[in-house]
């Protein structure tokens, strides 16, 4: 299954179904609840359209401070009643001090930290009664690290029993800016616990530095380091993303189409499975 | 056992310059990157703001809004977990330091509480309406207002004119209703003398126009023919406009 990531922006068209077609969307559950009005509405009908899959933005798992307990009542509520089959969220921090700052931060690749994140996501994952696929991110510094980025990931994996979204293109960024091997690292991640893949575009503004903007199509290299990626997994749901810069539907079908064309390559003797 | 400060201290340090911009040295850390830290989500919480408040920032000088926001996401914790809410903590955090004068901007309190407003009002949660009928007594039947609206005041004519000069040429007292369109979901504003925000707040409370009428001259209010005529003219509009939505069965 291949999905696309639900925006404003183009919601009438994803409902009407004309020009576009995923098989499932995704959207932050933080963008949609406790909201009526037309929005509401709109909700419904995408949803009675499309299976849903959620990704948090501000469970924020890797804050020094306590999980907003409320703010998870809230969601676990949301899931249910939309019947979201996966919520994911991120190996990050939004929050510290209190203060959201509304963005995904570095985590500190150290082993205090990896206990710290694998017990938030326990603690999450016990109250929400399901696991949680956490989105390794794009980073553009490391922050005094004392172990490997691979390192502090099967910690956390392994500690928490959580899954792994695995979004292809922050791995390539974070190859490009951090100098490494994007294989050779993804050969170290537990891929056996990937539930969930993220394809989007990135722009290079600077010939040291690749950001990852959700404002592009998917580039060539990503679509092969994407190709490789799912012969090492077994088929899981795809999803592309797509923030800014919005282009015509058909364009975004074509990279869905293209998307789902190597899907079925590679997973041809594979059953399907959303 | 490592000589670096714990995770927690790093991660405070981290956030503590994004939001500030204080020099910090944290191993491992390039400048050039933590910088592109601070500057991205400087500049996503400050579209944010120029999203939620066009008129505000159209008509403030570029330098002061830019000061406006950066005092704002240094000094202030923002608590929401929805993005779309924090032009509400900008709002409240402008009152609490009273900008107003801080500023030398006497409307702007009440500026962005209206720009807020129109967010609040077509973002809240959807609000099942009492039972009603479309045939009654203007007079003697209670109405049943549409629930989805906010009732403001304001010290000067916001909802009318953005300019300063003549914004402060027109302190007074001032009214804006806005609802929310039960069907497209569009947010309406309606400006309204005191007597007929007074109404307003009377009705939502169930009271009957006779009622609110025979209670007027204690306010000071002559009760005339035509101010009773005008005041049911109003309702009659704000039916067609789906404000009132019917008589109480």
């Amino acid at each position: 299954m291949v999905g696309l990531g639900f925006r404003r922006e183009f919601a009438e068209e994803m409902i009407s179904g004309e020009l576009i077609t995923p098989d499932f969307i995704e959207f932050a559950p933080e963008n949609w609840m406790n909201i009526g009005g037309y929005w509401k509405k709109m909700l419904h009908r995408v949803l009675e359209k499309y299976p849903v899959l959620c990704h948090g933005l501000s469970l924020s798992l890797g804050s020094p401070e306590e999980v907003d307990k409320t703010f998870l009542r809230y969601v676990k509520s949301f899931l249910e009643e939309y019947k979201v089959r996966i919520y994911s969220e991120h190996l990050s921090y939004s929050k510290c001090d209190n203060a959201h700052l509304y963005d995904l931060l570095p985590m500190p690749f150290r082993m205090d930290a990896a206990l710290h994140m694998a017990a938030r996501i326990q603690q999450v994952q016990d109250y929400l009664q399901r696991p949680l696929a956490m989105e390794i991110i794009s980073y553009y510094t490391p922050v005094a690290p004392e172990m490997s980025e691979a390192d502090f990931i099967n910690e956390v994996v392994q500690r928490s029993g959580c899954q792994l979204l695995l979004d292809v293109n922050n791995i390539y960024v974070n190859a490009f800016n951090h100098q490494y091997d994007a294989k050779a690292f993804m050969a170290q991640l537990p891929l056996d616990k990937v539930a969930y893949i993220h394809m989007a575009g990135h722009e290079q503004v600077s010939p040291d530095m690749i950001l990852d903007t959700h404002g592009h199509p998917i580039a060539d290299p990503v679509y092969e380091l994407f190709e490789w990626t799912i012969r090492q997994i077994r088929p899981v749901p795809v999803l592309l993303e797509r923030d800014f810069n919005i282009p015509q539907m058909q364009d975004l079908q074509e990279e869905l189409t293209r998307l789902k064309s190597i899907c079925h390559q590679q997973w041809k003797h594979h059953e399907l499975v959303a | 056992m490592s000589s670096l400060p714990d995770s927690r201290q790093l991660q405070q340090r981290f956030t503590k310059h994004i939001r500030t911009g204080v020099r910090t040295i944290i191993p491992g850390v390039a400048q050039d990157r933590l910088a592109h830290y601070r500057h991205a989500i400087f500049h996503m919480v400050k579209d944010t703001m120029e999203s939620a408040y066009p008129v505000t920032c159209a008509n403030i000088p570029a330098r002061k809004w830019d000061r406006m926001v950066r005092d704002f996401f240094a000094h202030h914790a923002c608590t929401s977990n929805q993005v779309w809410k924090l032009p509400l903590e900008f709002y409240t955090y402008a009152v609490e330091n009273n900008w107003d004068e801080v500023y030398d901007i006497p409307y702007l309190s009440d500026l962005l509480a209206f720009e807020w407003a129109e967010i609040e009002v077509f973002n809240m949660e959807d609000i099942a309406p009492a039972a009603f009928t479309s045939t009654g007594n203007w007079l003697e039947t209670p109405l049943v207002l549409n629930p989805e609206y906010r009732l403001l005041s304001f010290k000067y004519p916001v909802h009318r004119e953005a300019k300063r000069a003549r914004l402060l040429k027109e302190q007074g007292a001032w009214f804006v209703l806005l609802h929310r369109e039960p069907v497209n979901g569009h947010v309406q504003f309606t400006g309204l003398s005191p007597w007929l925000a007074f109404v307003t707040e009377q009705l939502a409370a169930g009271i009957t126009v006779k009622d609110i009428l025979e209670y007027a001259p204690q306010l000071g209010i002559t009760v005339t023919a035509e101010l009773e005529k005008d005041t049911i003219a109003f309702l009659v509009d704000m039916q067609r406009q789906q404000f009132v939505l019917g008589f109480q069965p």
